[in-house]
């Protein structure tokens, strides 16, 4: 698994536009078109806002590290937060949880990546979320 | 993100530079219910806008759903590209009046 690009940001959400940023050139790189772009851009601003808004609870002290690996298969995002742990079915979507906040977020979460999945980091406490999608063919 | 305010016919018209955010969707929230409690229906002109997220999606549905509860509109207008796609996914490209051109908004 080859290491694309890894950056650390504060919990703010001032920092989003230069995440997405980040994201976009990653994606580019791995070869994904532009409306698969658009779509896992979205999903990693939309996993950050997330974790701003329900892990860190606006505490802007907060941190966000993202790494983006290629596989021979797939691009793989990991977002750790080091806040609180959250559990795998607060990530879940399920249709009486859009209009719960941070609902419609997932939604687009789980629209554009094939797995989503949430690891609980110990020590440090925190929470790694790992989001695959699978590369353009050829 | 940057906003712009003008007239078109009887509307309001709110124009959209930029990306729309968690960081800025409080403004955009905030100039659309002011257009709307003054009793103007509003285009929202999507033309320039390169991205929205959730939090501007929401702010959009909190608005048109105050338009429509006090018999106004609220109307998209020139939707494409990522803004495009984030309605579509969301199936509120079904529920938004959305056209192409200012210019096909008539009386």
């Amino acid at each position: 698994m080859k290491l694309v690009r890894c950056e650390h940001y504060k919990a703010c959400t001032n920092e989003l536009s230069e995440i997405r940023s980040v994201v976009r050139c990653a994606c580019q790189k791995m070869g994904f078109v532009e409306s698969e772009i658009n779509l896992l851009t979205l999903a990693i601003d939309e996993a950050c806002t997330n974790i701003i808004r329900y892990a860190y609870c606006g505490d802007k002290s907060g941190r966000i590290d993202l790494e983006v690996y290629q596989s021979e298969t797939e691009a793989i995002f990991f977002l750790t937060d080091y806040a609180h742990c959250v559990k795998q079915s607060c990530i879940e979507v399920k249709d009486n949880k859009l209009t719960e906040p941070g609902g419609l977020g997932l939604k687009l979460i789980h629209k554009a990546m094939d797995s989503v999945q949430l690891i609980s980091l110990s020590d440090p406490v925190g929470n790694k979320l790992e989001l695959k999608k699978r590369l353009p063919q050829g | 993100m940057s906003y712009s305010q003008t007239t078109h016919l009887h509307y309001k018209v709110l124009a959209l530079t930029g990306e729309v955010d968690l960081h800025n969707s409080p403004q955009v929230r905030k100039q659309l219910l002011a257009i709307l409690k003054k009793g103007s229906s509003v285009l929202v002109n999507f033309s320039e806008l390169s991205y929205i997220d959730s939090s501007g999606i929401a702010t959009l549905v909190e608005a048109f759903n105050y338009a429509k509860n006090n018999a106004l509109t609220l109307t998209i207008i020139a939707a494409t590209g990522a803004p495009l796609q984030v309605l579509e996914l969301t199936n509120l490209n079904k529920v938004f009046p959305m056209v192409d051109l200012l210019d096909d908004i008539r009386e």
